[in-house]
């Protein structure tokens, strides 16, 4: 992305993808800690993630002004236009990404006092977000390389989360099942669940953008789902 | 998303019979080959766009299509250019006749030294004598295609030299059109307007293209990617890249042609 006759424009596009990199770092340090701040009930660490997602709207504005701003000067073409739509695209993504965590930040706290079933129903969370966090990290290095082969890859092992998702949405039921005052601390964490499985789905948007800034196509095939808690209406039994 | 062919409002008919043919031409001022070995199909009623850099060759290959070139004894154009598949470039044309079948718009505004009536009324007159009333009614009907009748109608006998720069350029286009060509050359008709003439003029060929096959050279990369449905980049007397005009601007395939839209050489 380099080499324009106007240099001040190679600046404005290293910039944007500047404030990127910085976004994309802020929301991978946000799902990681809400996840231990919910499996370690850490209420300080939480507050702390709530109020950083203030930041990360603020640079989501600053990227899409910004583009926005270079579009009108510049009248950008080709790959140069693909760069800037994907930024704004991409950051918006990941805006959506720390809201998910925000919200499980949110939630840590919500259920800090709560009963709480054994210790492995979180277990089940912390490695989906673990899962995620790899996808999230991936697709963003993918994006700072301009590496399509890296993002497709992101994108296919999304089915993954989804399957886990799956899994753990029966396992919730379960213990909920088993002990009725496991219910407000499960269906707290289903909803982080479906938090992580959504921050999963945001990765693999960024990387069809990024397929897209690369390629100049969209992708014609669907992405396969394996997440079935949609259709899934029998109760598991005790022991599943 | 929709695939960057149908995002565009202009519609591309690839059906479209061709109407100048281009194959393996060169062109020589003096000793200098200017253009070499050009293959390009202009497709009817569609608007195509040459772009590239100062000297690429584009304006030597607009000024082919009209013959300009056979003014001067030192230029030579070989290969074939087939107007409805007759060669343009063989010696046997009738360069007045080609010349109202293939109208050129300039750069600068070119009225003559005459009233705004006179000035559409000289093409038609060049080539048919039509009666007076016929005739008023074409320089009517040239003027209102070139948008500019509602601003000349009550000035029709006072000098097209007295006119803005963009009434002037839709002065010009009027006479061309008066002539009833099929084909309308334009070398960059809004290098010297501003951007409401600019409006205007682009607003005209979108109109025009319904009538006429249209060449446009352009250094205004966004002009050309707003109007043409197809593109040719030169660079150095050679077509790089000749394509679907969104192809070319959103997703060219040579390297040398993103390089040249995106503003990386020139």
């Amino acid at each position: 992305m380099s080499d324009h006759i106007v240099r001040s424009y190679d600046a404005d596009l290293e910039g944007l993808r500047r404030s990127l990199a910085e976004m994309g770092g802020m929301s991978e340090r946000m799902l990681g800690d809400s996840t231990v701040a919910l499996v370690r009930r850490d209420t300080a660490l939480a507050q702390k993630i709530i109020s950083a997602d203030q930041r990360l709207d603020n640079l989501q504005r600053e990227v899409e002004e910004k583009a926005v701003l270079t579009i009108a000067r510049r009248q950008p073409l080709a790959n140069d236009l693909r760069e800037l739509i994907s930024a704004i695209r991409i950051a918006a993504d990941i805006e959506r990404v720390g809201d998910l965590a925000k919200n499980i930040a949110k939630r840590a706290v919500a259920i800090s006092g709560q009963f709480s079933p054994p210790h492995r129903a979180v277990v089940g969370l912390e490695h989906m977000s673990r899962l995620v966090q790899a996808q999230l990290k991936d697709v963003l290095d993918a994006y700072a390389a301009s590496n399509e082969q890296k993002a497709m890859e992101v994108w296919r092992r999304d089915d993954e989360i989804d399957a886990l998702y799956t899994s753990l949405f029966r396992e919730l039921l379960t213990y909920m099942m088993e002990d009725p005052r496991n219910i407000t601390f499960c269906t707290h964490l289903l909803f982080c669940a479906k938090n992580v499985e959504r921050i999963g789905d945001h990765t693999t948007n960024i990387a069809e953008t990024i397929h897209y800034l690369v390629t100049g196509q969209s992708i014609d095939e669907t992405r396969p789902k394996l997440d079935t808690t949609n259709i899934l209406v029998d109760l598991p039994a005790a022991n599943g | 998303m929709l695939s960057t062919l149908e995002l565009s409002p202009q519609t591309l008919d690839a059906d479209a019979p061709v109407r100048i043919a281009v194959k393996n031409l060169d062109f020589y001022y003096g000793e200098h080959k200017a253009l070499k070995n050009i293959n390009l199909d202009f497709r009817d009623r569609h608007v195509t766009a040459l772009i590239g850099p100062s000297g690429c060759g584009k304006s030597t290959l607009l000024r082919i299509f009209n013959r300009i070139y056979s003014l001067y004894p030192e230029q030579k154009a070989t290969g074939e250019i087939l107007l409805d598949g007759r060669n343009i470039i063989s010696n046997n044309v009738d360069v007045n006749e080609l010349r109202s079948r293939i109208g050129m718009v300039f750069q600068k505004p070119t009225p003559f030294p005459m009233s705004i009536y006179d000035n559409v009324a000289f093409g038609i007159r060049l080539y048919e004598k039509p009666p007076k009333s016929e005739l008023d009614d074409r320089v009517e009907g040239a003027l209102r295609r070139a948008a500019l009748w509602d601003e000349v109608k009550d000035k029709l006998k006072s000098s097209g030299m007295g006119l803005s720069g963009g009434q002037q350029q839709r002065l010009c286009i009027a006479r061309t059109i008066a002539q009833k060509p099929e084909v309308i050359l334009f070398d960059e008709p809004t290098s010297a307007l501003d951007p409401i003439s600019t409006g205007k003029i682009e607003d005209l060929l979108e109109q025009l293209k319904a009538d006429f096959t249209i060449v446009i050279v352009t250094h205004n990369m966004q002009q050309a990617a707003r109007i043409s449905q197809y593109t040719a980049f030169m660079y150095l007397g050679e077509v790089i890249e000749f394509d679907a005009t969104n192809t070319i601007f959103m997703n060219p395939h040579k390297k040398q042609t993103q390089d040249y839209v995106t503003g990386r050489f020139g």
